[in-house]
């Protein structure tokens, strides 16, 4: 079936913070402004960066480069370690003022926002998309700093208001609609537009697809049959067409944590200290979200650049104690010749809790209970004050990060 | 250069019932009165159930900025770090 080109209002909002963690340091200490900052998993040289700044990317440093290789480019790059609260509350603010305007606000990440503006108060009152988009530009600066930049990009679906918040940056303000969406799909690459890695590039590379242009005039059969095999072909049609067909927001599936160790090593005691702190991080979450699992995964990397990678399906998992035990399972089967770099472990197939009665209940084996005991404490007194003895020392291992997907836990 | 201090340290706060906001307004550290200049942001943190407001701020000439922490468990303010916005 030929679709033509949509011709709704550009009425879908992406909105998204500029380097959000770099910009937010520059907002926080004025000092910083306008130099080239980075924000590093550790300040160490072989720490990996996570966010640059403008002026620290305009010099070609930017996300996955170490310290060393940025310090490199640039000796005065001022590094600092993450500090997930103050983006946590810049991402709450930047919700709420979004609120404001229209209740359909879904947060994609910690800096990215997509807001349907279909219907809402602010479209009815006969305001322009540039106006209202101009509005929110200033209620920022108001509410999170006048340093704060953010990219503003309006569609009629996700896809396009993606791709037109990703254009003009520093502080773009960017409509697609019917009447410019050739113009705009000719001045970009396949690689330009969201979803498109260079695997997919390849693909229609192969097909004689090398622009934008020549993948939106790709008749559908050409997209379903040859390009994606299936039905991705359909959804790539509609996509770039202005539908939307990117709506179905997953619920969550797993909770878990990674580290990389900043001191390699194979020796299992230590990975089995690493392993119950990341235990009582994803069960404290897992506990606080109401919820218990089915199954554990761990997967290790090693020096040598191999792989581990192992599953165990488990009957119900819900104290840190049930996942620790669990993920050391998997790690006893695992070869460990090669010293550990990088750690992985989540739970999943998870249930939502209903509070079913324990066999146990009030017993020493009560473990539901003696980790809601536990949380407790914890939750009163501050996160690791109630500790199992093999974490004594950990303090300042394995901390607080802000994960580069969806904010899930609100 | 940016250094961890952690030290309490003695602050004048200021209420402004018209603009309904509380912001520090003189740091004593180490027998030396910094007036605070900008406020680059000011957010809350939460461990437990000691709920603590952080404030990144420069002083008024502009020298060095200071992150400060205030408990509102027990009303003290902690110089957590300090710096003078360059890289080393």
């Amino acid at each position: 079936m030929e679709m033509p080109i949509s011709t709704s209002r550009p009425e879908i909002m992406y909105i998204d913070l500029n380097s959000c963690f770099a910009m937010m340091e520059q907002q926080a200490n004025p000092l910083i402004r306008n130099k080239p900052v980075a924000v590093a998993a550790y300040d160490t040289p072989r720490g990996m960066i996570l966010a640059a700044s403008y002026e620290a990317k305009s010099q070609g440093i930017k996300l996955g480069l170490s310290v060393a290789e940025g310090r490199q480019i640039d000796p005065s790059l001022i590094v600092m370690m993450p500090d997930p609260d103050k983006y946590f509350d810049a991402h709450d603010r930047l919700k709420k003022l979004l609120l404001k305007y229209t209740s359909e606000v879904i947060s994609k990440s910690v800096d990215e926002y997509v807001v349907d503006f279909r219907g809402s108060p602010a479209i009815r009152s006969g305001l322009g998309l540039v106006e209202i988009g101009q509005q929110i530009k200033a209620d920022v600066r108001d509410r999170l700093g006048g340093y704060v930049k953010v990219n503003v990009g309006w569609g009629s679906n996700r896809f396009l208001a993606k791709l037109a918040a990703g254009m003009n940056k520093p502080d773009g303000l960017t409509v697609i609609d019917a009447d410019n969406l050739r113009e705009v799909y000719g001045r970009l690459e396949l690689l330009d537009l969201p979803g498109i890695n260079t695997r997919y590039e390849a693909r229609l590379n192969m097909c004689g697809i090398y622009t934008p242009l020549q993948f939106l005039d790709s008749p559908l059969d050409t997209l379903s049959r040859s390009v994606f095999h299936g039905i991705n072909g359909y959804y790539w049609y509609l996509r770039l067409r202005g539908h939307e067909i990117d709506v179905a927001d997953f619920g969550r599936k797993s909770f878990g944590h990674q580290y990389a160790l900043s001191e390699k090593t194979s020796d299992i005691f230590e990975l089995r200290r690493l392993i119950m702190k990341l235990s009582e991080k994803t069960g404290r979450r897992l506990r606080r979200q109401g919820y218990s699992a089915g199954g554990v995964h761990l997967s290790l990397t090693f020096e040598d650049h191999s792989y581990y990678s192992k599953s165990l399906k488990l009957g119900e998992l819900y104290s840190t104690l049930e996942i620790y035990l669990a993920v050391c399972g998997l790690l006893a089967r695992a070869p460990l010749e090669s010293k550990v770099t990088h750690l992985a472990m989540n739970v999943y197939g998870l249930k939502k809790n209903v509070g079913q009665l324990n066999l146990f209940s009030g017993t020493k084996y009560d473990l539901r209970s003696i980790a809601r005991a536990s949380d407790e404490v914890n939750d009163r007194y501050g996160e690791f004050t109630l500790t199992p003895a093999i974490m004594a020392d950990m303090k300042d291992v394995i901390l607080k990060r802000v994960a580069f997907g969806r904010v899930n836990d609100e | 250069m940016r250094e961890k201090i952690d030290e309490e340290v003695s602050v004048v706060m200021y209420y402004s019932a018209r603009r309904k906001v509380a912001l520090p307004h003189v740091i004593s550290w180490r027998g030396v009165e910094y007036d605070v200049g900008e406020i680059g942001y000011h957010h809350k943190v939460g461990d437990g159930r000691t709920l603590s407001h952080i404030f990144e701020l420069v002083d008024k000439t502009g020298s060095y900025w200071f992150r400060l922490k205030f408990n509102t468990d027990n009303l003290h303010w902690t110089l957590e770090v300090v710096s003078d916005g360059n890289a080393y």
